[in-house]
C-alpha cells in the first residue's frame, strides 16, 4: 500500500528547511487547494452513496481505480485529450456502478430491511474492492503507468505562483461536477426522488419512488464521478492497481470530516485535507503528514463525529 | 432418554477423536513444511478466535486488530533484546499494554455506530502503522522504523531455549499455538455462558433494549476489547519467536487486519466454531493459491478471498458454520440413528 | 409524596417543544394511563423517566429520589423496566435467551436466571415456547415475549409504551388481564395506550397530553367527557379498538 502520490511535485524549490516564507507559503496553499479540490471530487461520489443509500462503500476507492483505467486505456488507445475521454469514461462508470449496486448490495439491503446500516454490506463491499483491486493487478501487471498529454509538465503562472496546468483544469472540473450535481439533485425529478430517499427511505417508497432504482441510480452517479475524477487524474497522478488504496482511506476521512451525505461538507473536507498535507509538508516529512491526517479523523470523530455540515444524529 | 445420550456420547467422541488427532499429529507426520502450514493455520484461528470476542459478541467490526498484534511482537522482543527479559514475561507486558491501547481507543470510539467505529479502526490501525515505520528508537529502544526488527538468535540448551521461547525444530510452536488456541476457545466457550456473554450479545444486536434491561453495554464493549486486544498480543509475541523477523508493513498491515476480519466473518462471527472453521478452509486456498499460482497470477488469492466473502454474505451471512453444523448435526443423526428435536 | 413524580418536566429538540411543562403524579399501586394524539409527545416523555433522553428542564423523582437524566441502564437498577413501542427482541436468540438477559439484573448466576427466567415465561404463557427463535415468533407473542422479559428484571414500576398495538381484540382482552395482574402483584404501572377501551377499562388515572402540553388529568370517566378532550380528538372515535 504505497502512496507515491503525483510524480509532478509543483512548488517553488526550497534550498533551506528553515527558510519557509511567506512565499512558500502562499505556492503551498495553493497546492493544497489544487489538491484539495481533486480530493474533494473524489470524496463526492461516496458521501453521495451515504447520504442517499446509507451504506459506506468500501470499493469506492476501486472504483476511482477502475475510472483511472477506463480514462487511462481510452487515452493510449484513442490518443485522445483525457477531458475528451469523460465522453466514454463517464457512461461506462455509471453502467459499472448501476450494476454493481444492483447485483451486489441490493440483495443485502433487501435481505435486511429493518436494520438501518447493515454491516453486511461494508463486507461485501470491502470483498468488491480485493476483487477489482486485483483483478486489475492480474490484468495490468503492477506497474506504476504513466500518461503523456498536452498538459504535462505545463503550468500557469500567476506572479511569483505556479499553478500546473492539469491540476488547474481540476479545480474548474470539480467546481462544475459539483455544480452539476448540486442542480441535478436540486431541479430534476430524479434528483428529488434520490433526496426523499435519502431522507426516508419508506416514506419515499410510499411516495411511488422505486427505491432501488434510486439507489442503481445515486450508486450510478457516484462511480461516473469516480470516471470524472480518472479523467482528471491521469495527466498528473500515476495509474496502478492500488492507487485506489490511497484515496479510499483519504475519501473517508474527508466524508467523515464534512460530514457523511453533505456535498459542500466533501468538498470543503477534501480542501482541508489538501491544505493540511500541503502546509505540514513544509515542516515535515510526507509519511508524518499521512500520520496528521489520521489523527484529524481520529479526533472528528471523537469530537463531532456528525463533521462539520452533517447532521447530529446519535452517532 | 437413552437415544440423545447415545448421539450426546458419540458428539463426544467425535470431539475426543478430533483433539487426540490434532495433538498427536506431529508424531506421525513430520514434514517441516506441512508442520508450518499447521501451525500458521492455528496462529490464524487464534487470531481470529480473538477478534471474535470484539467483533463477533460485542457486534461491531474492528478493522484494525494488526495494531495489537504489533504491539505484542514489538513489546516482547524490544524487552528482550534490551533487557533479556524472557518473551514469555514479555508477552504478558505486551498483552497489558495492547488492553490499555485497545481501551484507551475503544473509550470513544465503541460509542460510534457500527460503520464508524469500523473506519475509526481502521485509522487506528493506520496509524499505528505509519508511526512505527517513522520511528527508529523510542528511548533505549531499537524500533528501527519500515526495516522492522530480527529477534536475535539465542539457541543454547532445552532450558535455554524454553526461557528465550526460541526453538530449532517446529514441534514447540506447534503445540504451543495449538494450546494457545485451546486456551482461546475454552476462554470464548465459558465466557459465553456467563453473564457477561449473554449481556454483551444482547447488547450487540440490540442496544437499546439492552440499556433498557439494566446493560451499560459500553462498558462491556470495553471489556471485550481489553480481554480481546490483550490476547490478540500474545499472537504478537509467538509470530516473533516463529519466524525471528517482522516489520510493519506485514505485522500491521491493513490487509492483515482485513484478513482476520474476513475470516472470521466467513466463519461465523459471534460463534465459538465460527473463526477457527473460517481460518480452517480459507488459509489453506489462500495458502495454496499464493504458492502454486501467485507467480503466474499475483493477487488470485485475495479475489478468491473477495468473491468467498460476498457469497458467503450474500447467501449465508450468518457464516458457514450455520450450514456446517446442520451437516454435522446431520451425520451424528446417522450414527446414532434418531432425529434430534430441530430447533425452529 | 407520590410514588413517581414528574414535575414541569420539558424536553426541546432545538427548536421543538415535543414536551412542554408536564407534570404528572403516580401513586403506588395504580395503573395510570397516558394518552393523546400522534406526535403529542407521549413517548418522549416515556424516554425522559426511562433514561433514553435527558430532560430539557424539570425533574423526575422515583421514590423521592431525583433520577432526572440518570442512564437507561441505572434507571432498570433501580427497579423501573420499561417496554418499547416498537418490539426490540434480540431476534437470534431464543425466548428463553432474550428472558434471562431480563433476570440476569438480579443474578449473576446462569442456572439461577435461567430458573428465574422460565418462571416469569410460565407466567405470560411462553413457557411452551422457551426455545423458539425470537424472530419467529408471532407478533402477540413478541408483544408478551418484550412484557415477560422486562418483567424478569423482577420491577417495582412499569412503563409500557403501547404494549397491545396491532394486536386483535381477544389478544387485547389477554394482555388486559396480564396487566392487571402484574398490578396485583405489586408492580406500578405506567402506560401509554392508543386504544381507548383498553386505556379506560384497566386505567385509575389518566394524563392526556397534546402538542407536548398536558391538557388535563383525571379518573377515565373525567376524561371521556372533558370537552378539551374531546376536541383534541376529533375524528378519532372513541372506542376505537
Amino acid at each position: 500500500m504505497e502512496k507515491p502520490g503525483p510524480f509532478k511535485e509543483p512548488g517553488l524549490p526550497r534550498p533551506n528547511k528553515n527558510e519557509v516564507t511567506m512565499d512558500v507559503i502562499i505556492q503551498a496553499i495553493i497546492n493544497g487547494i489544487l489538491t484539495g479540490s481533486y480530493y474533494g471530487l473524489a470524496a463526492l461520489g461516496l458521501t453521495l452513496v451515504f447520504g442517499v443509500i446509507k451504506v459506506i462503500n468500501f470499493a469506492h476507492g476501486s472504483l476511482l481505480m477502475v475510472g483511472m483505467f477506463a480514462a487511462y486505456w481510452i487515452v493510449m488507445l484513442t490518443g485522445w485529450h483525457p477531458y475528451a475521454a469523460l465522453i466514454l469514461v463517464v457512461p461506462m462508470l455509471f453502467i459499472f456502478g448501476y450494476a454493481l449496486q444492483g447485483i451486489v448490495i441490493k440483495p443485502i439491503l433487501e435481505a435486511q430491511r429493518d436494520v438501518r446500516e447493515p454491516t453486511e454490506v461494508i463486507i461485501v463491499t470491502t470483498g468488491v474492492w480485493y476483487i477489482l483491486d486485483n483483478l486489475a493487478l492480474m490484468s495490468f501487471g503492477a506497474q506504476y503507468r504513466v500518461v503523456q498529454t498536452s498538459m504535462s509538465g505545463q503550468i500557469f503562472m500567476l506572479g511569483d505562483y505556479i499553478f500546473p496546468k492539469a491540476q488547474t483544469y481540476g479545480l474548474i472540473t470539480t467546481i462544475v461536477t459539483s455544480g452539476l450535481l448540486l442542480w441535478f439533485l436540486k431541479y430534476t425529478k430524479m434528483g428529488k426522488s434520490i433526496r426523499a430517499a435519502s431522507l426516508d427511505r419508506d416514506a419515499a417508497s410510499l411516495m411511488g419512488i422505486n427505491q432501488y432504482r434510486v439507489y442503481n441510480i445515486a450508486f450510478g452517479i457516484g462511480a461516473a464521478i469516480a470516471g470524472i475524477v480518472g479523467c482528471v487524474l491521469i495527466p498528473f497522478y500515476y495509474v496502478f492497481p492500488s492507487v485506489g488504496v490511497v484515496f479510499d482511506v483519504k475519501c473517508f476521512i474527508i466524508v467523515v470530516l464534512g460530514g457523511l451525505g453533505s456535498i459542500p461538507g466533501a468538498l470543503i473536507g477534501g480542501l482541508i485535507i489538501g491544505l493540511i498535507e500541503s502546509l505540514f509538508a513544509q515542516y515535515m516529512a510526507s509519511t508524518w503528514t499521512e500520520l496528521i491526517v489520521y489523527v484529524v479523523f481520529l479526533a472528528v470523530l471523537f469530537i463531532r463525529p456528525a463533521g462539520l455540515f452533517g447532521e447530529k444524529r446519535d452517532w | 432418554m437413552n437415544a440423545s445420550s447415545k448421539r450426546k456420547t458419540i458428539d463426544t467422541i467425535l470431539k475426543i477423536v478430533l483433539a487426540g488427532v490434532v495433538f498427536t499429529l506431529p508424531l506421525w507426520m513430520t514434514s517441516p513444511t506441512y508442520l508450518q502450514i499447521l501451525i500458521l493455520l492455528f496462529f490464524y484461528a487464534y487470531l481470529t478466535t480473538c477478534w471474535n470476542l470484539v467483533g463477533g459478541f460485542a457486534g461491531v467490526l474492528p478493522l484494525g486488530h494488526s495494531a495489537y498484534v504489533g504491539i505484542g511482537a514489538y513489546t516482547s522482543t524490544v524487552l528482550f533484546m534490551t533487557y533479556g527479559l524472557s518473551p514469555w514475561l514479555g508477552m504478558f507486558v505486551g498483552g497489558i499494554i495492547a488492553a490499555i491501547v485497545g481501551l484507551i481507543i475503544g473509550i470513544p470510539t465503541l460509542k460510534l455506530r457500527g460503520a464508524y467505529f469500523a473506519l475509526s479502526t481502521m485509522a487506528f490501525g493506520e496509524g499505528v502503522r505509519v508511526l512505527v515505520e517513522n520511528t527508529m528508537k523510542i528511548g533505549p529502544f531499537e524500533i528501527n522504523g519500515p526495516r522492522g526488527i530480527s529477534v536475535p538468535l539465542k539457541v543454547g540448551t532445552p532450558m535455554e531455549n524454553l526461557f528465550n521461547y526460541q526453538f530449532v525444530d517446529k514441534l514447540p510452536y506447534y503445540y504451543i499455538i495449538l494450546i494457545l488456541l485451546c486456551i482461546a476457545i475454552f476462554i470464548t466457550w465459558f465466557v459465553s455462558r456467563i453473564r457477561p456473554g449473554y449481556y454483551i450479545i444482547a447488547g450487540g444486536e440490540e442496544p437499546e433494549a439492552a440499556q433498557a434491561l439494566g446493560i451499560n453495554v459500553a462498558r462491556y464493549k470495553e471489556m471485550f476489547m481489553a480481554l480481546s486486544c490483550f490476547l490478540t498480543a500474545f499472537a504478537g509475541t509467538f509470530y516473533a519467536q516463529l519466524n525471528l523477523y517482522f516489520f510493519p508493513k506485514g505485522i500491521l498491515s491493513l490487509d492483515f487486519s482485513f484478513e482476520l476480519a474476513f475470516i472470521a466473518l466467513i466463519g461465523g462471527r459471534g460463534t465459538i466454531a465460527g473463526p477457527v472453521i473460517g481460518a480452517l478452509l480459507l488459509r489453506p486456498v489462500g495458502e495454496f493459491s499464493r504458492i502454486y499460482l501467485s507467480a503466474v497470477l499475483p493477487g488470485l488469492h485475495l479475489v478468491i478471498y473477495g468473491l468467498v466473502l460476498i457469497l458467503v454474505m450474500l447467501f449465508q451471512p450468518r457464516g458457514l458454520v450455520e450450514p456446517l453444523t446442520r451437516f454435522y448435526n446431520w451425520i451424528l443423526d446417522k450414527l446414532s440413528g434418531e432425529r434430534k428435536e430441530v430447533k425452529a | 409524596m407520590a410514588y413517581l413524580e414528574i414535575n414541569n418536566v420539558s424536553k426541546h429538540f432545538g427548536g421543538l417543544k415535543a414536551v412542554d411543562e408536564v407534570s404528572i403524579k403516580i401513586e403506588k399501586g395504580q395503573i395510570y394511563g397516558l394518552i393523546g394524539p400522534n406526535g403529542a409527545g407521549k413517548s418522549t416523555l416515556f424516554n425522559c423517566v426511562a433514561g433514553t433522553y435527558a430532560p430539557t428542564s424539570g425533574t423526575i423523582l422515583y421514590k423521592g429520589e431525583d433520577i432526572t437524566g440518570s442512564k437507561p441502564w441505572n434507571v432498570c437498577k433501580r427497579k423501573i423496566a420499561r417496554t418499547f413501542q416498537i418490539v426490540k427482541p434480540f431476534q437470534s436468540k431464543s425466548v428463553l435467551y432474550n428472558t434471562m438477559v431480563g433476570a440476569f439484573i438480579n443474578t449473576a448466576n446462569t442456572s439461577e436466571a435461567k430458573d428465574r427466567a422460565m418462571e416469569v415465561l410460565k407466567r405470560f404463557q411462553l413457557g411452551n415456547k422457551w426455545n423458539i427463535l425470537a424472530k419467529n415468533l408471532t407478533i402477540a407473542d413478541r408483544k408478551r415475549l418484550e412484557i415477560a422479559r422486562a418483567m424478569a428484571t423482577e420491577p417495582e414500576m412499569f412503563l409500557m409504551d403501547e404494549s397491545m398495538a396491532g394486536l386483535r381484540p381477544n389478544e387485547v382482552d389477554e394482555t388486559l388481564d396480564e396487566i392487571r395482574k402484574i398490578r396485583d402483584s405489586g408492580v406500578t404501572i405506567f402506560m401509554i395506550e392508543h386504544i381507548m377501551r383498553a386505556i379506560m377499562s384497566v386505567s385509575d388515572k389518566i394524563t392526556v397530553i397534546q402538542f407536548g402540553k398536558k391538557i388535563m388529568d383525571g379518573t377515565p370517566q373525567e376524561v371521556s367527557k372533558d370537552e378539551r378532550v374531546i376536541k383534541a380528538y376529533l375524528g378519532e372515535s372513541y372506542g376505537a379498538a
